[in-house]
């Protein structure tokens, strides 16, 4: 393949990336709300248009009308910034996600998968590190008390627990022995998936991503009750709507990571086993991953709307005196599962 | 700081955590799936019990005339100053009339005090809870506004005599 | 002294006085309907009924006389229990009539109930019916039914009105009041009775239904009606004038108003003929100006004429700030011809309150220095010189000049410039080139000489665009302390007026630059340092009671006698 045929199937594989996840967003808020009145009893939006279906564009519509208001004390550049590195960061961790097997199309070989990146795991890991400078900055610059405590708390929260996350991985990277996605998914062969092989390290994983995501039981940085709304408060408009789909990325990413490492990826268990058709066996598998991603933002919303809000010296226990020595009793119990039967 | 101690210790599935988060989500879950209770507003209306305090209305008896005797305890016993009052003579036994009689709904703030005071039991809470208007002057109710024929005022006023 | 001990306190007393004065005069209350301190004791509501030791039964303390070394108790379970026995008495056949009754928020029984009521009736019969809304006279009307039978009504009009049209009728329970076969309760101090009365038996008719009392704030003032000057209290709700009580003055209206001035004088302040701002004759119509540009004008207009072509009518109405002001002004520009007309009507006068002069400052207007003209006769100078040509100009202040006389309206007609300061329309405003709307008593401060030389002051009670209820000190109803302007019950008329005092100085501001008063109480300051009468008085010294002029030389209109 020659650089220019390189870079318009990259365009192309970024194109509907970005567009796939905005939709995907979009629904995702629809969906939060849906799920939110399900969960007490309620119908939920059911006015714009069938089902309420509309929904989502009437909130982008108010969004992007309303004044943006930029407080006189705040920092302006990194005010305006903010926002920006959030939605960055969000979407640049989608690159390598990887929703399928290589693919044969139109005559070429092409990945599932924006950027194929051999330390795939290592760059996401990076890149959601990175995001924690959106939400501080904005806390900072905002030049209100509540949005600095939620920018700190924001901080604190993401380096406690990107610890017991870093470890988690340790453990299905030791299984793998690679950084690239698509070999890790390839690792989870058959029923060999790491959730079942490792439960330990897979609890610890999504309980960090959770945390990660900034989503609750572990929302603190943006806890209404305490904070008004956290690092956002002084957000309105556009840059308030970058917060806002930079969160629901963020799910995203999560859930896909946590499907990718976990549950198998695209993986159907033995269906190479049936002699199905290559084409249909790729769709299938592309089906396979975007359910099991569908069912994990399920159940990141399920749990919203279930479990209240972790107070924030219990956020620290849990993360230190918890989720760091299960992930290193994680890590001992691959070591020695491979020790066994490697 | 005072620290509550817990009267009971917790069994082992509750200290392990999981187990109970399980369930929480089992819980919500299940509702997911119970029928909801939503009301449909502007098809399906909802109908007040008779303690229900909707906005304050005049009883009007059945040959016409108002209850009220504007003798003002209303309108003096309001905590948002939303009633105002006007007297005036009636050849009527009962002397004294409303004249003027006018309740401020942007200040009203549904206490009930004025259905309380009332010595005549003129003025009560109806079941009415649409008050919708566009500037300041439509939320200053009116005499015309505010008369009520007693038929429709039966629950509150039976409610009235059995509470009161 | 004597003394004698009530509820444990020694307290002196004068040879003669009752229990009930006595302890009065100690600030020691004791419950009373019937007793009126200014009228003869009666001693039938009993409900002042106290211990004395070594009398074998309770006393009514309005007509025992205390005595050297009595021990008197008000406060004894026995005479506790005497009380509450009478009030359950009195209000066997007392309808509960609170609601629709004016006296309701001031009423003695109401209070005392509350105070020494049981809280509930044993009483199971049916109440007496008696008649209701008697129209007693041509102001009061008469509830049999809430009546107690104190009699204060009937010994106030033979006592105090001189007029015996009063009188109980039957006998028990059927006690009820009526004037005499063939008479009418008609003297000029009927309405009176209205406040005595301990419970709202006697109405008002003008103010009948029109407002409960807690809805009013109440401002002190002085009666404008006549030379008297009875001291008044001005209720006002929503700014607008709902009527006038007496206010207790010893020295000049006891407890006491006539009718004339509480139904009279108070009217026109909100009436529809206020004059809302300033006009000026433009092609023949009054036409509505800014104040600046009618002052403006009518500086101008004024510096056409030569000194001796202009001539100013102060009035007996003003009070005395507006009087000196005026004179001030019009000194200051050359003006010698300086008068103010008086409005006497002779022989309209008794010996309880009522005044032949009908205005309230006639003598502090010859105080401060204005010459005044006798009921604006015809042969008068002023009006000699405009009819003759010499007076082309005339400044008029709150009085109804043209009103006196044919005369009067056709030389008004006949000046190069007539500017008017008045509160209402007027003959005289028709005719007027400039005419600036004045506040009227209710709406400023100053005060009043009357005809006893006794200077009392008077408050605002009504808002003005420039007189702010809560900012220029006057007392306000719960309402006007919450109120805001999206509230139909705040948004009585406010006049766009400005006392004369005001309006003469921004004319000389416009002209000269010599007066500069900013306050009333600024003008008294002057006057006090300029005119001998009104020496070393200030606002604080007059206070609620009015103060006595010392060393007045002012002549037959001065009477230091009290009635």
């Amino acid at each position: 393949m020659s650089l220019f045929e390189i870079i318009i199937i990259s365009l192309i594989k970024i194109v509907i990336a970005v567009v796939a996840l905005l939709l995907t967003v979009a629904y995702l808020v629809y969906f939060e709300r849906k799920i939110s009145a399900w969960a007490q009893n309620r119908i939920g939006p059911n006015r714009v248009g069938f089902h309420g279906l509309l929904q989502p564009f009437a909130d982008v519509f108010k969004l992007l009308l309303k004044e943006d208001i930029v407080p006189d004390a705040a920092n302006k550049p990194l005010h305006t910034l903010a926002p920006f590195i959030a939605l960055f960061v969000a979407f640049a961790t989608y690159a390598v996600i990887p929703i399928g097997p290589a693919i044969h199309i139109f005559g070429y070989d092409i990945n599932l998968v924006v950027a194929d990146v051999n330390i795939g795991v290592l760059y996401v890991l990076a890149l959601t590190s990175l995001g924690v400078y959106g939400i501080t900055f904005a806390g900072w610059s905002s030049g209100s008390k509540y949005s600095l405590l939620g920018g700190v708390r924001s901080s604190a929260q993401m380096i406690s627990y990107e610890v017991s996350m870093g470890f988690s991985i340790a453990g299905v990277l030791l299984l793998s022995e690679s950084l690239r996605p698509i070999d890790i998914v390839n690792s989870q062969y058959g029923w060999m998936w790491n959730a079942i092989v490792q439960p330990i390290g897979f609890i610890t994983f999504v309980v960090s991503a959770f945390a990660e995501t900034n989503r609750l039981p572990f929302d603190l940085p943006e806890a209404e009750p305490e904070l008004v709304g956290g690092y956002h408060t002084e957000y309105s408009s556009f840059k308030f709507a970058g917060f806002f789909l930079a969160e629901y990325a963020n799910m995203i990413i999560a859930s896909c990571m946590i499907v990718t490492l976990y549950l198998g990826g695209w993986q159907i268990p033995y269906i190479d086993k049936l002699g199905l058709g290559v084409t249909i066996t790729t769709l299938l598998q592309i089906g396979a991953f975007i359910s099991k991603v569908v069912f994990m933002l399920f159940f990141f919303m399920w749990v919203r709307w279930s479990i209240p809000r972790f107070r924030y010296d219990q956020l620290m226990n849990l993360g230190w005196k918890v989720m760091f020595p299960l992930s290193l009793v994680n890590i001992v119990w691959v070591a020695v599962l491979i020790m066994l039967f490697n | 700081m005072t620290v509550k101690k817990r009267t009971e210790d917790l069994t082992f599935f509750q200290k392990i955590y999981v187990a109970e988060i399980g369930r929480g989500l089992m819980l919500t879950l299940k509702n997911m799936f119970r029928p909801k209770v939503t009301m449909q507003y502007p098809e399906v209306k909802f109908i007040p019990p008779a303690s229900y305090r909707g906005r304050p209305v005049l009883v009007q008896e059945n040959n016409g005339v108002e209850r009220c005797v504007a003798c003002g305890l209303c309108s003096r016993v309001c905590p948002a100053l939303a009633i105002e009052v006007q007297a005036s003579e009636t050849e009527l036994e009962k002397e004294r009339y409303p004249e003027k009689f006018e309740i401020n709904m942007l200040r009203c703030i549904f206490c009930g005090f004025c259905e309380e005071v009332c010595p005549e039991e003129a003025i009560v809470m109806s079941k009415d809870y649409e008050l919708v208007f566009t500037n300041r002057e439509d939320a200053i109710y009116d005499k015309d506004k505010l008369l009520t024929s007693v038929d429709k005022l039966k629950d509150r006023l039976e409610f009235l005599r059995k509470f009161k | 002294m004597p003394k004698f001990i009530v509820d444990g306190k020694e307290i002196e007393f004068q040879q003669g006085q009752t229990i009930i004065e006595a302890a009065k005069a100690a600030g020691i209350k004791i419950p009373h309907f019937c007793w009126h301190p200014s009228l003869s004791i009666s001693g039938n509501c009993r409900v002042c009924l106290v211990e004395v030791e070594k009398m074998p039964k309770l006393v009514i303390a309005c007509s025992t006389y205390a005595t050297e070394g009595m021990v008197v108790n008000t406060k004894s379970e026995k005479t506790l229990e005497a009380r509450n026995a009478v009030m359950e008495f009195i209000l066997i056949n007392h309808p509960l009539d609170c609601p629709i009754c004016d006296e309701a928020g001031e009423c003695k029984l109401q209070e005392y109930a509350y105070a020494h009521g049981k809280g509930e009736s044993r009483f199971e019969e049916i109440k007496n019916r008696k008649e209701k809304r008697v129209q007693l006279g041509p102001h009061i009307k008469f509830d049999g039914e809430r009546c107690i039978s104190c009699s204060r009504c009937i010994r106030f009009s033979d006592e105090i009105a001189k007029a015996n049209q009063l009188t109980f009728i039957k006998r028990g329970d059927r006690v009820t009041i009526t004037t005499f076969p063939g008479e009418s309760f008609d003297n000029p101090y009927t309405l009176n009775t209205v406040d005595i009365c301990p419970v709202g038996a006697l109405t008002n008719n003008d103010f009948r239904f029109k407002s409960r009392v807690w809805e009013m704030s109440s401002n002190n003032s002085v009666c404008i009606g006549c030379a008297r000057g009875c001291n008044t209290e001005i209720w006002v709700r929503n700014n607008e004038i709902l009527r006038l009580t007496p206010r207790r003055n010893d020295g000049v209206n006891k407890y006491w108003m006539c009718d004339h001035g509480r139904l009279n004088t108070f009217k026109f302040v909100n009436s529809e003929d206020r004059i809302d701002g300033a006009f000026v004759r433009k092609d023949g119509q009054l036409v509505k100006n800014e104040w600046e540009a009618a002052i403006n004008y009518a500086a101008k207009e004024l510096k056409k004429f030569k000194a001796n072509e202009i001539a100013f009518i102060g009035s007996p109405y003003s009070t005395c700030e507006d009087n000196f002001v005026m004179l001030k002004f019009a000194k200051s520009i050359g003006v010698t011809n300086i008068n103010f007309l008086e409005h006497i009507i002779p022989g309209n006068q008794d010996d309880i309150l009522i005044r032949e002069d009908k205005t309230p400052n006639s003598l502090g207007a010859e105080l401060v220095g204005i010459k005044s003209v006798s009921n604006g006769s015809n042969t008068d100078a002023t009006l000699r010189s405009i009819k003759e040509g010499k007076i082309k100009a005339l400044y008029v202040m709150e009085d109804d000049v043209a009103s006196f006389s044919d005369e009067w309206e056709q030389a008004l007609g006949k000046l190069d410039l007539l500017i008017v300061n008045a509160a209402n329309q007027s003959k005289t405003t028709l005719l007027a080139d400039i005419l600036l709307g004045a506040s009227t008593f209710a709406e400023k401060n100053g005060t009043f000489v009357n005809f006893q030389g006794i200077v009392q002051r008077i408050k605002p009670a009504v808002a003005t665009e420039e007189m702010d209820r809560a900012l220029d000190g006057m007392n306000m109803s719960r309402w006007d302390k919450f109120g805001t302007k999206y509230d139909r019950w705040m948004q009585g008329h406010k006049y766009n007026s400005k006392p004369s005092w005001k309006i003469f100085t921004l004319l000389s501001i416009e002209l000269n630059g010599k007066l500069k008063y900013e306050m009333a109480e600024e003008i008294f300051n002057d006057i006090a340092n300029s005119v001998e009468s009104f020496k070393g008085l200030d606002f604080d010294l007059i206070g609620e009671q009015g103060i006595q002029i010392k060393n007045v030389n002012a002549g037959k209109r001065m009477e230091v006698k009290n009635f």
